[in-house]
């Protein structure tokens, strides 16, 4: 951002405070994108009053904002609950801070009644990029607005888009006057050396940052207040509900598929289930099994299994989950991290493209050793294992783990990888879970998935 | 050999029918086992799970074939093959020094950009040229001792598609009577090499006459036996195809399948079957024929070994022991090789020695673990694999009575 009119010598004192620098090349003062809202306001009501702020100006003439005010196709909200009413409103009152609330309790709804509200351009950056395209989704739905991908091989920038933060950082200074209002999801991933340019390269004045948990390990969390704002809202969840919290968060991720297959896999998985609710319909307890053995006899019955296989195979998609993982590799490059997979098949997988090694489920007792003493020596940054790996096996202590799947069994993967996912100090521990982009029955689901933020015996401090 | 996974079986009325291909119903499949037999002659080097493929992709022009005949048909030319299993553990020694290497340039990225540089692909280049391999080779061979991705070494062929169809319907009938409680063969002109067969794979049985020379064997089966039912069920599987070479008998099974479900299986001549002959090696690694090599030709202490056994009637009883004892004066002690028993078994088996009471005869029971000795008949040896010499001389030493003077048995020498 450029500030012309003052020379070297006029520049007043709190310019300087605001680390404005004087570039010689150009004959003017150069901020931090950043820095806007900063200046904006005292310059422009110093105009208004007329009075000299410096010599020789007489006026403020403000090029920045490239934002623009709009107007939504439609407004199509849940009705919120009190909770999140009140985090849109404390966060409404200074227009820039953190809402502080724990997984799945339903911060998409006040992101979107935030940005609902300011009707302004907005960015929405989200950690992977899966979750990127889960925003697109929600922001299409909530608002009817096609919202502009940036990143992923895609660079669409449209007044509401969505982006990652390794996108956003890397191109924030090409359209960091775009716009208004900037959400940033899991905003603890802000602060970092580099990816912290994605706040700074913004000249929007309107930032709002979701989190479960602002402390990061390395105390960067500070940064938080000046890249986005303070704390605006905290859910205390101990004293509102009597509910303890457990050590980790669970983020889920729906992989992406594309809309054909999207629409292919909600057209296979309607099949198998209205099959199912058919044959309930006389027999309550019809079950899977009854389901295998009547598809050697009634061609419904075969369809039925078939069409379970067909969808199997989408859910299946090695690829895409591959992408997600990168990018929860990218965010978490130097903290251990742990993968569960469903077979020994998506084991190998990962560990041919990443590199890292893997545990099947036959694995050697002297590899299965050596390879858990590397994770925790840190001779390996990760390591991906089949979930059907012995009870006994000692898994070693991460903060960082991730699960591939969304079936029953992985149910059980969730529940041993909960126990070796530990609080270290005051930041807790995170278990993505990675899984086929939501069906309608997903949807409903995530009422059920708000108990799993309660889960647990440890209590959360601030 | 057929595992349960791969048992195909039909029940209807009561009866049981494993899976059958029939020249008249299957003989299109001649055409597909002769491809799938050709993936396996010309597939030396490649992995089991290519193989596999390649015999799935053999059978594409049959959707209706199960997916688990075709399943069996892989497992039927897998057991005809050597594998390279990777003992060294070569494949190990490659993960390890891969994944090291790659460990300081996490995460390997699609697309390197601003943020991390280390690209997946340039990172892999660079491994490999550290390990002067090319990254193709290192890929391949990272998971090689994986069983799926085994590569072949040699493979035994068979003698054309027929074999290999034959030799399913033989291992669909093998796998069924895993589930057998009982087995019943009558037998005529080929009575004694059933027999020899059926002491071979150390059978529980119980033979009795039907006919002047017509003969019932009742077999214990695999569903009735508690422990070891896994090595018992492949010992009665590895008869069959032997009773299959023989002719004028007749088999019935009575199944019981894990869920429970009872079923008749029959089988004879008829049914087209076609068996063979274990190999030779089968015969000299068995416990009596170990014994009668030890034994050599000469007497020992006045003894002489007679192996081909008579066959004694008492009643409605048959006897036939594994071998015979003649002293110089006369006297012979019979000896019969127990491998598989249930404490039932043996009560019923000392039952029917009574029938023979006026006969010195020997029992040798194998046993595994020293604590499983239930009480037996008085005139017992115990072995664990094999039946040692001095064992029986002790016991033929003993001047005794048959049966009620007997001495209680020593406890068992190793």
């Amino acid at each position: 951002m450029l500030l012309q009119g003052w020379d070297r010598e006029a520049g007043p004192r709190w310019l300087l405070d605001l680390g404005a620098v004087w570039d010689g090349r150009v004959g003017a003062w150069r901020l931090d994108a950043i820095r806007y809202a900063d200046i904006a306001a005292p310059l422009s009501a110093a105009a208004e009053k007329a009075e000299t702020v410096g010599p020789p100006s007489e006026s403020f003439l403000d090029e920045v904002p490239k934002w623009r005010s709009l107007r939504w196709p439609k407004i199509d909200l849940p009705a919120l609950r009190e909770e999140q009413t009140a985090a849109v409103a404390s966060w409404q009152a200074s227009g820039r801070g953190l809402v502080v609330m724990p997984t799945g309790t339903g911060k998409t709804v006040v992101a979107l009644k935030i940005m609902a509200d300011a009707a302004v351009s907005s960015l929405v950056v989200a950690p992977v990029r899966d979750l990127m395209y889960q925003w697109h989704r929600r922001i299409f739905e909530a608002l009817g607005y096609d919202a502009g991908v940036i990143g992923d091989g895609v660079h669409r920038v449209r007044p509401v888009s969505v982006t990652t933060y390794d996108s956003a950082c890397i191109h924030m200074e090409k359209f960091g006057d775009q716009f208004g209002l900037l959400i940033f999801d899991e905003c603890h991933h802000l602060p970092g050396q580099i990816r912290r340019d994605a706040a700074r390269m913004s000249a929007a004045p309107l930032r709002l940052g979701l989190t479960a948990t602002p402390h990061r390990a390395d105390g960067r969390h500070i940064d938080l207040d000046e890249l986005i704002g303070p704390v605006v809202y905290l859910q205390d969840v101990a004293a509102a509900r009597g509910r303890t919290l457990a050590d980790y968060d669970v983020v889920r991720i729906p992989v992406k598929l594309s809309a054909e297959e999207q629409s292919r896999y909600d057209e296979l998985s309607r099949q198998v289930r209205s099959y199912m609710v058919e044959r309930r319909k006389e027999l309550p307890a019809y079950s899977w099994q009854d389901l295998c053995g009547d598809a050697a006899d009634t061609p419904e019955a075969r369809r039925a299994l078939i069409a379970y296989h067909a969808k199997q195979a989408i859910e299946d998609r090695a690829e895409e989950k591959l992408r997600v993982l990168e990018d929860l590799f990218r965010l978490h490059h130097s903290e251990p991290c742990l993968v569960f997979v469903g077979s020994n098949a998506m084991a190998r997988d990962v560990s041919r493209r990443f590199l890292i090694p893997c545990l099947l489920a036959h694995s050697r007792k002297q590899e299965r050793l050596e390879v858990l003493q590397g994770l925790e020596r840190g001779d390996y940054p990760a390591l991906v294992a089949n979930q059907v790996l012995d009870e006994g096996v000692d898994l070693p202590e991460v903060k960082v783990a991730m699960v591939i799947g969304g079936s029953a069994s992985s149910r059980q993967a969730k529940q041993r990888l909960g126990r070796v996912l530990r609080r270290r100090g005051n930041t807790r521990a995170v278990l993505y879970e990675i899984v086929t982009a939501e069906t309608n029955e997903e949807k409903r689901s995530r009422t059920r998935r708000r108990s799993d933020a309660y889960a647990g015996t440890k209590r959360w401090k601030k | 050999m057929l595992t349960r996974e791969y048992a195909l079986v039909a029940f209807r009325g009561g009866r049981a029918f494993p899976d059958r291909l029939t020249r008249r119903a299957h003989g299109h499949y001649l055409r597909y086992a002769e491809k799938a037999l050709r993936v396996y002659r010309n597939g030396v080097g490649r992995t089991r799970r290519d193989l596999h493929r390649g015999v799935e992709r053999a059978f594409a022009a049959e959707p209706d074939c199960p997916l688990r005949r075709i399943r069996a048909f892989c497992k039927l030319l897998d057991d005809r093959c050597e594998y390279d299993e990777d003992r060294r553990g070569a494949a190990a020694e490659l993960r390890k020094a891969v994944f090291r290497a790659a460990a300081t340039r996490h995460p390997l990225v699609r697309q390197p950009d601003r943020l991390f540089e280390s690209g997946e692909a340039a990172a892999k280049a660079e491994i490999a040229a550290m390990l002067g391999r090319r990254w193709q080779e290192i890929d391949r061979d990272l998971f090689a001792d994986v069983i799926e991705f085994q590569p072949l070494v040699s493979f035994d062929d068979l003698s054309g598609p027929a074999a290999l169809l034959s030799r399913y319907n033989v291992a669909q009938a093998q796998v069924a009577l895993f589930n057998a409680e009982k087995m019943t063969v009558w037998a005529g002109q080929d009575f004694k090499t059933i027999l020899r067969h059926a002491k071979l794979a150390r059978l529980m049985h119980t033979i009795s006459r039907d006919g002047e020379t017509r003969y019932v064997f009742r077999f214990d089966g695999p569903a009735s036996v508690l422990r070891e039912t896994r090595r018992y069920g492949a010992a009665m599987a590895r008869f069959l195809p032997a009773l299959l070479a023989c002719q004028d008998w007749r088999m019935s099974a009575n199944l019981r399948t894990q869920g429970g479900y009872r079923a008749r299986f029959d089988l004879s001549p008829d049914d087209g079957l076609t068996g063979h002959m274990p190999a030779p090696n089968e015969f000299d690694s068995s416990v009596e024929a170990a014994f009668a090599r030890k034994w050599g030709d000469e007497p020992r202490d006045r003894w002489r070994l007679i192996r081909e056994g008579a066959v004694l009637h008492r009643g409605q009883k048959v006897f036939v022991p594994d071998f015979t004892f003649r002293h110089e004066d006369g006297r012979e002690v019979l000896l019969e090789i127990i491998g598989y028993w249930t404490p039932e078994y043996l009560a019923a088996k000392a039952e029917t020695l009574k029938q023979f009471a006026d006969r010195r005869i020997l029992l040798a029971v194998s046993y595994s673990d020293r604590k499983e000795l239930p009480a037996l008949p008085s005139d017992t040896i115990h072995f664990k694999t094999a039946l040692q010499l001095k064992d029986v001389l002790s016991r033929l030493a003993e001047r005794s009575e048959p049966r009620a003077a007997a001495p209680p048995a020593a406890g068992p020498s190793s």
